[in-house]
């Protein structure tokens, strides 16, 4: 499936394409942020820092350097006056804190987990579906694929925001599932007595023991995109089953099936792994549209930090600002790295790209 | 093929898909927990009342009934009665409809001014700094969420230009038309254009970014072709060279892709006019959703899949008819 | 000096290639000299710099391609009378090279033309044949109508002219009469129902007619010069023959200068006066047809010819020149005869970089080959190996295509 051939253009275009490299650094790190968030992130991310005691209240605190004068009226010594106020940042908390005193680095690299998982398995479920529907439809043709193509159309026709919207409209009030993913660092850390095993282990097992995996979103995600996987395989399929091979193999009495699986699907890959790197990034941003519009049913997300920031934005830009900016690197990574495999395998594929 | 039975053919296809949409949202129905008898009878109403309000309903039928009826209704332009407020569906969402037609076109007219001169300069200047920051912009166009970039232009308009309208939608685009034609007073116009104006940006940005891709990655296939050569080497102005010849044989392909990628100029209309309280369907859409209003839901989606499959095959003609190859051959 | 007079006089050019595998340098110190009114034949294989040295003439190298060196004589007097007290002017010649761009680009169509090899490719595939044929017409009518010809900015027709053309059709490029005259020059290259085909698009074409309608494209400006790059290369053998008999037939009626290029001996001896022949980038022989076909002095030259079969003489064998064609990046190219490690004759001399020396007294049979002075020694050869181990695999590896962009010549 990777030839040798294969790897030397990736390796060749890696070379030279400064774009690819910075592409693959920033996955590594993100991926990397994102399983070892409990070890990473400075505090914990849903932990509330309200209160009427400053000392204690660490609200809306701006990002390290964005230290920020203000004036407000209130009451000293029994009368009005304007007061100047410095709001200094505080130094454990890099990018600030969001309204409810939550530190928004810890977020950010929680909220990485989720944009990771529903995105890497929503494009696997994706292609799961699109790929076999694609496959039969261009390998046996005619009628066929006429009917599953018009079918696929039918679901073209909805923009995938809208039918995404749709369906967890319809599978809110049935039944909405969310999954709790035990971490294991967590756990680990926690029945380490000795605290020797797990490095920082105190801090560790101090955060969330679990993540809310949002199962319902991921499901939906998959069944708005598996269209593009489809119209992808079934071209291929279609340009492959003229092979002689292809021939070969019916010639000697091989079946459908049989030919599919050995022939028109190990050659029909390459593309394919194009689209879902891409759909990776598509799929990150319905996500986080998703979560923006209050549709998902987890909290520790970019797009619902960035509904939570949005209201607030106009004093405290940080709140909104700082999760948008991690929807944009990841997805710009992604969209690097979908490049760069592109460019070195050179197909030639559409896809629908972001929200 | 004359351009005619293309067309034919086209709209034959596009109608068998419209019913595909329409079925797809007929069943929608059966999905849903939402009881329409319960949502249009009073809480305390007996049982007879219910029967009788479902009998009027047409839930009692066998449910081949309820779907001719639903699709007879549908070719008489009826969407059906709102569960919540009980009015025609259809003129509801129809009084939406104008605003989000409104910001989709606004968007893809400054996406289309920006994108495609970028594009051309983007490739006739490859590997310059003008080309690189063209390919940033793009880049960073596809990948930004475009409910945050609505945000960010909010706070950064604020800060920078001070207190201009940030959401919501005053006067028609017909509206301010009539101001400015029988009262010959255009501050309509310039009330619809300040609303507008964001919206259509952070709608555009993505679609930008999109077509200025396309249009330097063809540009530069197209530049690479002999008849360019052979075209200046006739003495032909380079302004003719470039747009009359290579960009036109550019869009040709740009043309269908872009046709597809109209859902998700579509699906992004949806979120912008949620950030910017834009009265649209849209935002009528996800207010639907948050009502459980399943009539409108459907009436919406029926609304967006026939829009998205007329403009396809205008899509289609159109390509047709710049290409001469698909009507000839 | 006979009394003809020259029409391009081309001196030391030389143009390279700026690659990522380094410099090419695809016409190398090239000296040529066209009469006028003379069907001027270039000769080479494939790769041997015939068309850029087409393109460099007409200024149509692109990027990465550059023409670093040299001048390009084009006579023309009145607009030497024009950039008069320039260094441009020499006489009733200009420098091509030392013109600006806008300058140069108003001669092409109506000083130079140029017919391409493959005709599907080079007419776009949108927009008719007449369209385009008027287009050229056009084109060559608005510098006309401009009493200073080289006088860039009245005959400006930018993208807003373009965008209202849309909509207006007095902004449209193309006028009636030009359409007019497009069909007449469709009826001068003898296409049957010209005002019927010029509605028609490219691929309704045959290749023939095709090329017919480059040849009226290119002769829509009354061009001085037309530079026809493998006409025939891309059309069946029989079509071939009615091409090049339409090209003789309008050579004779207007009088133009035609310069041949082709990697086919048989349309070179059908068609040309003179000839020149390319290696390397250079020309290592030219004169008469006579001189050259009867009597080449370059080895060279007589492997190209002894390449041809003799269908009249005996049934000789086809002789392919052995090796490769030589890589012209500039890093590897040696200091020394091109085709010295090529050459059955080559003797020590080769080993220096040869002069283009005067085969006989008349002025016109010359050679870049130190055989046009010395006699062929065994004693002076070099050893039959001397360029083998070291050289030649690593040649016949690295040897770069031209590159494809600025080349519509040779490759098939």
């Amino acid at each position: 499936m990777i030839s040798k051939r294969l790897k030397q253009s990736l390796r060749s275009e890696l070379r030279t394409s400064l774009m690819a490299k910075i592409g693959l650094v920033l996955i590594l790190l993100i991926l990397i942020v994102a399983m070892f968030a409990p070890f990473l992130a400075p505090h914990h991310p849903t932990e509330t820092r309200v209160s009427d005691d400053p000392e204690v209240d660490k609200t809306d605190l701006p990002p390290i350097g964005m230290g920020y004068e203000t004036s407000e009226t209130r009451l000293v010594d029994g009368e009005m006056q304007t007061v100047e106020t410095t709001i200094e940042p505080d130094h454990s908390f890099i990018l600030g804190t969001n309204t409810l005193g939550q530190d928004i680095l810890s977020r950010l690299m929680y909220g990485a987990r989720v944009s990771v998982l529903v995105g890497v398995l929503g494009a696997l479920l994706a292609t799961a579906i699109g790929v076999p529907y694609g496959l039969t439809a261009g390998y046996f043709g005619d009628r066929i694929d006429d009917s599953l193509m018009r079918g696929a159309d039918m679901m073209l026709a909805f923009p995938s925001l809208v039918l995404a919207i749709a369906l967890v409209g319809v599978f809110r009030d049935t039944d909405f599932h969310t999954q709790q993913i035990p971490d294991p660092f967590v756990l680990a850390a926690r029945h380490d007595t000795l605290g020797s095993f797990v490095p920082r282990g105190e801090h560790v097992a101090a955060m969330p023991a679990s993540i809310t995996f949002p199962v319902t979103v991921t499901l939906v995600v998959a069944l708005v995109n598996w269209v593009w996987f489809a119209r992808v395989a079934r071209g291929e399929a279609m340009a492959i089953r003229q092979e002689e091979y292809v021939k070969a193999a019916k010639s000697v009495g091989a079946s459908n099936a049989t030919i599919i699986r050995q022939h028109v699907l190990p050659n029909s890959l390459t593309p394919v792994i194009v689209l879902a790197t891409i759909q990776v990034a598509a799929i990150i941003l319905l996500e986080s549209a998703l979560s923006y519009l209050g549709f998902s049913e987890t909290t520790l997300t970019w797009g619902y930090d960035i509904q939570q920031g949005q209201s607030a934005a106009a004093t405290y830009w940080w709140i909104a600002f700082m999760p948008g900016m991690a929807i944009v690197i990841a997805v710009i990574s992604i969209n690097l790295l979908g490049d760069w495999l592109r460019d070195a395998l050179d197909p030639s594929i559409e896809g629908e790209g972001g929200v | 093929m004359g351009l005619g039975k293309f067309l034919i053919k086209r709209t034959i296809q596009g109608v068998i898909v419209i019913w595909g949409v329409v079925t797809i949202t007929f069943f929608l129905r059966f999905l849903t927990p939402g009881d329409p008898v319960s949502a249009l009878t009073p809480p305390d109403a007996g049982p007879e009342v219910r029967e009788r309000m479902a009998e009027n309903l047409g839930l009692n039928d066998p449910i081949h009934i309820q779907y001719a009826d639903y699709i007879t209704d549908l070719l008489m332009l009826d969407l059906g009665t709102s569960m919540r407020t009980g009015r025609s569906a259809s003129i509801m969402i129809l009084a939406r409809l104008p605003a989000t037609l409104e910001l989709a076109l606004a968007a893809t007219i400054i996406s289309m001014i920006i994108a495609i001169p970028l594009g051309v300069i983007s490739a006739r200047r490859r590997h310059q700094k003008s080309d690189y920051a063209a390919t940033m912009f793009s880049l960073l166009g596809i990948s930004t969420p475009n409910f945050w970039l609505g945000i960010m232009l909010i706070i950064l308009v604020a800060v920078v230009v001070g207190p201009i309208p940030t959401g919501g939608r005053d006067v028609s685009f017909w509206e301010a038309t009539v101001m400015l034609f029988l009262e010959a007073n255009p501050r309509g116009f310039g009330n619809w254009a300040i609303h507008i104006f964001l919206p259509a940006i952070t709608l555009g940005t993505y679609f930008t970014a999109l077509l200025t891709r396309l249009t330097r990655s063809g540009m530069l296939e197209e530049l690479g072709k002999t008849y360019v050569e052979a075209t200046r080497a006739k003495g032909l102005p380079e302004t003719l060279v470039l747009y009359k010849h290579v960009l036109r044989n550019t869009l040709i392909p740009i043309i269908t892709v872009l046709g597809l990628q109209l859902g998700t100029l579509i699906g992004g209309a949806v979120i912008t006019e949620e950030v910017f309280s834009w009265p649209g369907i849209g935002s009528f859409l996800i207010q639907q959703i948050a009502y459980r209003d399943w009539v409108l839901i459907q009436g919406i989606l029926i609304v967006i899949g026939v829009g998205f499959v007329v403009i396809n095959i205008i899509v289609d003609a159109m390509y047709a008819k710049l290409n001469p190859k698909v009507v000839t051959e | 000096m006979s009394n003809v007079t020259d029409i391009l006089r081309i001196d030391g050019l030389k143009t390279r290639f700026f690659t990522d595998n380094g410099q090419v340098n695809a016409v190398e110190d090239l000296d040529v000299r066209i009469e006028d009114g003379e069907v001027f034949g270039i000769v080479g294989e494939s790769g041997s710099g015939k068309s850029v040295m087409a393109l460099s003439i007409i200024d149509l190298i692109e990027r990465p391609g550059r023409i670093t060196d040299g001048e390009i004589w084009f006579r023309a007097p009145d607009i030497a009378d024009e950039l008069v007290e320039t260094d441009a002017v020499d006489g009733d010649y200009v420098d091509l090279r030392a013109m600006s761009p806008e300058q140069r680009g108003l001669l092409r169509g109506s000083r130079f033309s140029m017919i391409f090899q493959d005709p599907m490719s080079s007419f776009n595939p949108s927009i008719t044949v007449g369209e385009q044929i008027a287009e050229a017409v056009e084109a060559q009518r608005r510098a006309r109508s401009n009493p200073r010809s080289l006088d860039a900015k009245s005959q400006h027709y930018g993208l807003t002219d373009y965008l209202l053309g849309g909509v207006l059709s007095s902004k449209r490029y193309v006028s009636e009469p030009s359409l007019d005259r497009a069909i007449e020059l469709l009826e001068l290259v003898g296409i049957p129902d010209p005002a019927e085909r010029a509605e028609e698009y490219p691929h309704e074409y045959s290749g023939g007619m095709l090329q017919r309608a480059m040849i009226a494209q290119a002769l829509a400006g009354e061009p001085d010069v037309l530079i026809a790059d493998e006409p025939t290369t891309a059309l069946d053998v029989t079509i071939q023959a009615q091409v090049l008999d339409l090209l003789a037939e309008l050579q004779t009626e207007t009088g133009m200068t035609i310069l041949l290029i082709t990697h086919n001996l048989g349309v070179v001896a059908r068609m040309c006066d003179r000839v020149g022949v390319m290696y390397a980038g250079e020309i290592v022989e030219r004169g008469t047809l006579g001189d050259v076909f009867d009597n080449p002095v370059h080895p060279y030259t007589q492997g190209l010819l002894g390449s041809i079969p003799d269908l009249q003489g005996v049934a000789e064998r086809l002789q392919p020149i052995e090796g490769n064609v030589p890589s012209l990046l500039d890093h590897e190219m040696p200091d020394r005869c091109y085709f010295a490690d090529r050459c059955p004759k080559a003797m020590e001399e080769c080993l220096e970089h040869p002069p283009e020396l005067a085969v006989n007294d008349r002025g016109q049979h010359a050679t870049r080959c130190y055989l046009a002075e010395t006699e062929y020694t065994a004693a002076k050869a070099l050893p039959t190996d001397y360029f083998g181990a070291t050289e030649a695999p690593a040649e016949a590896d690295t040897a770069p295509e031209e590159p494809t962009a600025t080349d519509g010549g040779d490759h098939q």
